[in-house]
């Protein structure tokens, strides 16, 4: 259909990126839950480094760049890695020894180890970086493979070189402990108990 | 078709919400003359008063928005926190100025059905040629979203937002999800929760399911349940940015009305209203025989009641009003064959975007109230 630019309606939509069903499944907790868009966004190559070392072993020119991302990517790793009540949640998933005791307010909380760091953008002042994470624990999907503090599963940990999607270095929220929920909701239980309110009737207007 | 892109919602209650089969048509003229430029003033106006309210503990009272949350809308205020979206509720009948009966102005819906489904149906019905190829529709709003996301997310520094609705809600998950398609399509990362869900942090902020801190918030949920629930001082001292910030409960509040009418008595869009306590005033006003009854907080048509000659007839039920009512004169609804009509007309941010037609056959708006798409020929 012919557009032009006097038009009084949206001069082009991208269909097929708007919903053609709604998801009503809730997120599920854990690390294994986050449903990602992988189709957003081109590709570019990451590369990911165990440490500073290996990193600097493969790009002895860019030793400053290596030593920033790795402590840039540190301190990513502990505001977004997920985090466990206890050791024992946290191995279940990571494997024996691949926690660590992580200090919030005054208690402990449990997060991976990071196991390596990923860069993008290398030829840039200022490369990307996110922090990775690894599990050795058989009862783990993510067993093996390179894996986000969201999630996102990079595949085998034997590869250092990724094709990743550039979301892929998106900042992340912080992850914190919860310790109270539900006190938001109140007024809908109290109203919905009013006579003719069915379910699938929403509370805008 | 609706099936297919997730338009769960067109029937509720086994009666027909979309409805294809008809549509209404305006010309150019009526579109811009009469309601997106209406649209656009209003919108001022209540702005307007949103400033007089902000600065005066005598009209929050009145609004009885509780004292905690003052301070917050008057900061949200002055820092012009950015809204994304709102619906003026009118009632047009194709001649006489469009009259506003409310403004929807912190948790809208109906948005998918008017920004992208009615859009479509335009497209299909055109490539069919069913309709005439000069056929234009007064849609901008998936646009002017997907640019006001932008906005949003350069003036807070955001790459990714949360969003939230309550649970069982199939429309208000629509919505939302819709919204979150285009946060998408603006570049950011979306993340959901349910309002229920929502959790306090040992360090104060508020989190998700998966307890990732909620920086950022779209939130389908009114500000005034919030405001009088448990996590509501939570929702200030956590430091979120909500999207509708917290200034919007001034507009979404049916006090609005009697002020406009204060502050801009005998403007054309505007109905005459009045405070409950103001009743001298409306008595003075012996032209208007019929009035409306509404309570200060109330959705889509529930606890209005119409007086008429100083009785109560045709009422709604429904689970508000504890908070006191205001009284607005009544205009009926314009009558199309057996069905009353009402436009719902957006802005994104302060500029018109487009409308969405909605009739019933009960006078009073109920919330079965059916969708029709339009056109501009």
């Amino acid at each position: 259909m012919q557009t032009n630019s006097n038009q009084k309606r949206s001069n082009n939509i991208n269909i097929s990126k708007m919903r053609k069903a709604f998801s009503f499944k809730p997120l599920a907790l854990g690390v294994a839950s986050v449903l990602l868009s992988a189709c957003s966004g081109g590709k570019e190559e990451a590369v990911v480094f165990k440490n500073v070392n290996d990193c600097v072993d493969a790009l002895p020119s860019m030793a400053q760049k290596c030593e920033t991302a790795y402590k840039g990517a540190l301190a990513e790793a502990a505001k977004t890695a997920p985090k466990y009540n206890s050791k024992n949640d946290c191995e279940y998933e990571f494997g024996r020894n691949q926690c660590q005791t992580y200090n919030n307010s005054g208690s402990s909380i449990f997060m991976p180890l990071m196991a390596g760091y990923m860069i993008g953008n290398l030829m840039s002042p200022r490369p990307y970086y996110q922090p990775m994470f690894t599990s050795y624990s058989r009862y783990s999907s993510y067993r093996n493979n390179w894996v986000g503090a969201d999630g996102r599963n990079f595949g085998d940990s034997r590869r250092s070189k990724l094709s990743v999607s550039s979301s892929a270095f998106n900042k992340k929220p912080a992850i914190t402990r919860t310790i109270s929920r539900g006190g938001f909701g109140s007024s809908v239980r109290a109203k919905a108990s009013w006579g003719s309110r069915s379910s699938g009737k929403g509370w805008g207007g | 078709m609706a099936r297919d892109y997730g338009f769960h919602f067109h029937t509720m209650h086994g009666q027909a919400y979309w409805d294809e089969t008809a549509y209404y048509q305006f010309t150019l003229e009526q579109i811009e003359r009469d309601l997106e430029s209406p649209t656009e003033e209003i919108h001022q106006m209540c702005l307007h008063v949103v400033d007089l309210v902000s600065k005066s503990e005598e009209r929050l009272t009145q609004f009885a928005i509780p004292s905690d949350y003052w301070q917050a809308i008057a900061d949200s205020w002055q820092a012009k926190e950015p809204s994304l979206y709102s619906r003026l509720d009118l009632v047009y009948d194709g001649r006489s100025p469009a009259k506003l009966l409310e403004n929807n102005a912190d948790t809208p819906t109906s948005l998918y059905e008017s920004g992208f489904w009615q859009w479509l149906w335009l497209e299909n019905n055109v490539d069919n040629n069913q309709l005439s190829k000069r056929a234009d529709q007064f849609n901008s709003l998936q646009e002017k979203l997907v640019n006001r996301f932008k906005v949003i997310a350069d003036y807070y520094g955001i790459n990714y937002l949360h969003f939230a609705c309550c649970k069982d809600t199939d429309e208000d998950r629509g919505t939302v999800q819709y919204l979150q398609d285009c946060a998408k399509e603006a570049g950011l990362d979306d993340y959901f929760v349910h309002i229920e869900d929502i959790g306090i942090a040992e360090s104060g902020e508020l989190t998700d399911l998966q307890d990732q801190i909620m920086s950022h918030c779209f939130k389908l949920y009114p500000w005034e349940f919030m405001q009088r629930e448990e996590f509501g001082p939570h929702a200030l001292k956590a430091n979120t940015g909500w999207i509708e910030p917290i200034w919007k409960s001034v507009l979404s509040n049916k006090a609005l009305l009697p002020l406009l009418w204060q502050e801009f008595e005998g403007h054309p869009n505007l109905l005459p209203a009045f405070f409950e306590s103001d009743m001298g005033s409306m008595n003075a006003l012996s032209d208007v025989k019929k009035w409306v009854k509404k309570p200060l907080y109330s959705r889509e048509g529930a606890n209005i009641d119409i007086l008429e000659n100083g009785k109560m007839s045709l009422s709604s039920d429904g689970p508000y009003g504890e908070e006191g009512f205001i009284y607005q004169a009544h205009t009926p609804l314009p009558k199309f064959t057996d069905n009353y009509t009402l436009i719902g007309s957006w802005l994104v941010d302060d500029e018109a975007a487009g409308i969405s037609v909605r009739e019933d056959k009960s006078a009073i708006t109920q919330d079965l109230s059916r969708y029709m798409p339009h056109i501009i020929l």
